[in-house]
């Protein structure tokens, strides 16, 4: 069950504390009489075996697959490091990386910069705003499927995008964009990162919330105006959400499929294949599992890298009023 | 300028901002509703965009109901929302009590394992996952939906976090009383975290709702369609009317969007809870 904030790991540290210090204080800890030995892992049962038979055994065959060549109906064929060889020369591959990128540049700012000016918007005390969340959380609650339906009436020859851009004049003819090879790529940004920001924003809504409010009215004392406040205040306070959302813009980034699948299938030219597209179609379309496998590994390498990249830059900037 | 008129002009300046945003948001369904009910005879694309229905038709919503198994899509979803999200729930709850109120030997080793799979990226899993899945013989059924879907770190997380706020004395006293282990959870623990119960209960059901991709991979009969599936099958029809596809997608996403909005009030609290901790 992927919901967008399961990819949030933040909170890891404090509960656990918690728990131990209550522990230390109870004569037995956590054993009570009439209570067996076995009775906590008889609690987790369901969970581990789920955890056993759909992440742990699944992780281990893709890590195995990726050493073979296979068909999926044929006997796999052995064949060493050719997989990853395979990689280094498939054109495919690197525009599919680096349309991936691109993805993670252009959606930094839908996700990360715009959504902390919807929050400190949203978290005004004005009658009604409550309305106005729900309505921009609105996208992240339908399915990707409908989102790439509704935005097809946008993006047409004949559509709102074209009419406003020609309208105002910013163009001369009105472009056909997800068949252009130049404008598929950014159409899809601009769908994926409205489809997510309402997640982004009520993360930094939930940091917003946190931050004292007399801390405000101090500056505005001071004579602060409304952009050294957001600057001075609110921005240092929310850079642990900052990291958050840094983290999930990046797995989220590299991983667009979906949209993809709906709205291009990778085309016009290639232009919108991404990684995560690429893998699919190699395993469900052309049925190269060993290689599918192996473009695997390297975008789960190439997250872990991304995740731990992230936590250090980000790490020990946290601050505390 | 009076106080009060700059009070009131800035506040007006407001509502058009926010307004303007929304317009943003909700826009593209917006046309998606307007061209759902067009008359065959109003264009659905044209300069300037022509978008109140005149008169509102159901042609289209009866089109898209009778061209593909509407009702057996969304009798599907009932099915795996119903399922999956209750059973999603307990099995995070059973795991997060232990992990939260008892000490026991591989309690970190436990907690880990689950909380590493949040790392595991959705695609690279989908195929080891399908597999694995069709080793099983759960390929083309219910169960090869269901299963994966029933573990989730964010749920064990959650409740965890919340399980670890009932203080201990609640718990002996029971215990004192001669209530056994599953009678506390069921009677103590989980009234307990009601409040993150629904989080997880709002936040499933819009999962499950919206879940595209790994059925289309585990499913071969369309019978077993959900929803969100089953109008990507409308799009792929040839010959269907943009009207009927924009039809089919309003009936698809209703239900989710009511649902979202009856229980919308408590999302900000779940977010505060999953993020902060």
């Amino acid at each position: 069950m992927a919901t967008h904030v399961q990819e949030s790991h933040a909170p890891s540290a404090a509960p656990m504390r918690r728990g131990r210090k209550r522990n230390v204080r109870a004569p037995q800890p956590g054993r009570l009489p009439g209570q067996r030995w076995y009775t906590p892992y008889l609690f987790s049962l369901p969970a581990l075996i789920l955890f056993g038979v759909f992440f742990a055994w699944p992780a281990v065959t893709a890590i195995q697959l990726s050493f073979f060549k296979w068909d999926a109906i044929s006997q796999p064929i052995f064949v060493g490091l050719d997989n990853f060889a395979r990689l280094a020369s498939d054109d495919r591959f690197w525009t599919g990386l680096g349309n991936s990128l691109l993805f993670l540049v252009g959606m930094f700012p839908l996700l990360v910069v715009i959504p902390l000016l919807l929050a400190v918007l949203l978290n005004q005390k004005l009658p009604g705003i409550k309305t106005f969340r729900m309505l921009y959380y609105l996208p992240v609650v339908t399915s990707m499927v409908a989102v790439g339906v509704a935005w097809e009436y946008v993006f047409n020859q004949q559509g709102v995008l074209n009419w406003i851009l020609t309208g105002f004049g910013i163009l001369d003819q009105p472009i056909q964009y997800l068949l252009d090879p130049v404008w598929a790529l950014p159409a899809l940004v601009l769908v994926e990162g409205w489809k997510s920001m309402g997640v982004f924003m009520m993360v930094y809504l939930a940091g917003l919330q946190t931050i004292p409010t007399n801390l405000y009215e101090a500056a505005k004392v001071d004579g602060a105006s409304a952009w050294h406040r957001l600057r001075h205040i609110t921005v240092p306070l929310i850079v642990p959400y900052i990291a958050v959302t840094l983290t999930m813009e990046m797995l989220e980034a590299m991983q667009v499929f979906t949209s993809v699948y709906v709205m291009t299938q990778g085309g016009p030219q290639d232009s919108t294949l991404t990684l995560g597209y690429y893998i699919w179609s190699a395993a469900f379309q052309k049925y190269d599992m060993g290689y599918a496998s192996a473009m695997g590994l390297v975008l789960w390498i190439l997250l872990v890298l991304m995740a731990l990249a992230n936590y250090r830059i980000t790490k020990g900037r946290t601050v505390t009023p | 300028m009076t106080p009060k008129l700059a009070f009131w002009l800035r506040r007006a300046g407001m509502y058009v901002l926010l307004t303007a945003i929304a317009l943003v948001f909700v826009g593209p369904f917006l046309i998606l509703l307007s061209a759902a009910f067009k008359p065959a005879g109003q264009a659905v694309f044209s300069f300037p965009p022509d978008i109140i229905p005149r008169p509102p038709v159901l042609t289209w919503v009866k089109e898209a109901w009778t061209t593909i198994p509407y009702l057996s899509y969304l009798l599907n979803s009932v099915i795996y929302v119903g399922v999956m999200v209750p059973a999603h729930i307990i099995v995070s709850a059973l795991c997060a009590y232990p992990l939260a109120q008892a000490n026991f030997r591989g309690k970190n080793l436990i907690f880990f394992a689950i909380l590493s799979t949040m790392f595991l990226p959705g695609e690279v899993m989908l195929l080891p996952r399908f597999l694995v899945v069709s080793q099983l013989g759960m390929a083309d059924t219910y169960a090869g939906v269901i299963l994966p879907g029933l573990l989730s770190a964010f749920g064990i997380f959650l409740l965890r976090q919340t399980f670890a706020g009932v203080p201990r004395e609640v718990i002996d006293a029971a215990r004192t009383d001669g209530c056994h282990e599953l009678r506390i959870f069921w009677h103590v623990m989980l009234p307990a975290a009601r409040p993150t119960l629904a989080i997880l209960g709002i936040f499933g059901f819009i999962s499950v709702w919206n879940s595209f991709i790994w059925p289309m991979v585990v499913l071969k009969d369309s019978a077993m369609y959900p929803i969100a599936l089953g109008i990507s099958y409308l799009a792929g029809v040839t010959g269907t009317d943009v009207r009927s596809l924009a039809a089919g997608t309003v009936i698809s996403i209703l239900p989710v969007v009511i649902f979202f909005m009856i229980m919308q009030r408590h999302v900000l609290e779940g977010m505060r809870g999953a993020v902060k901790g």
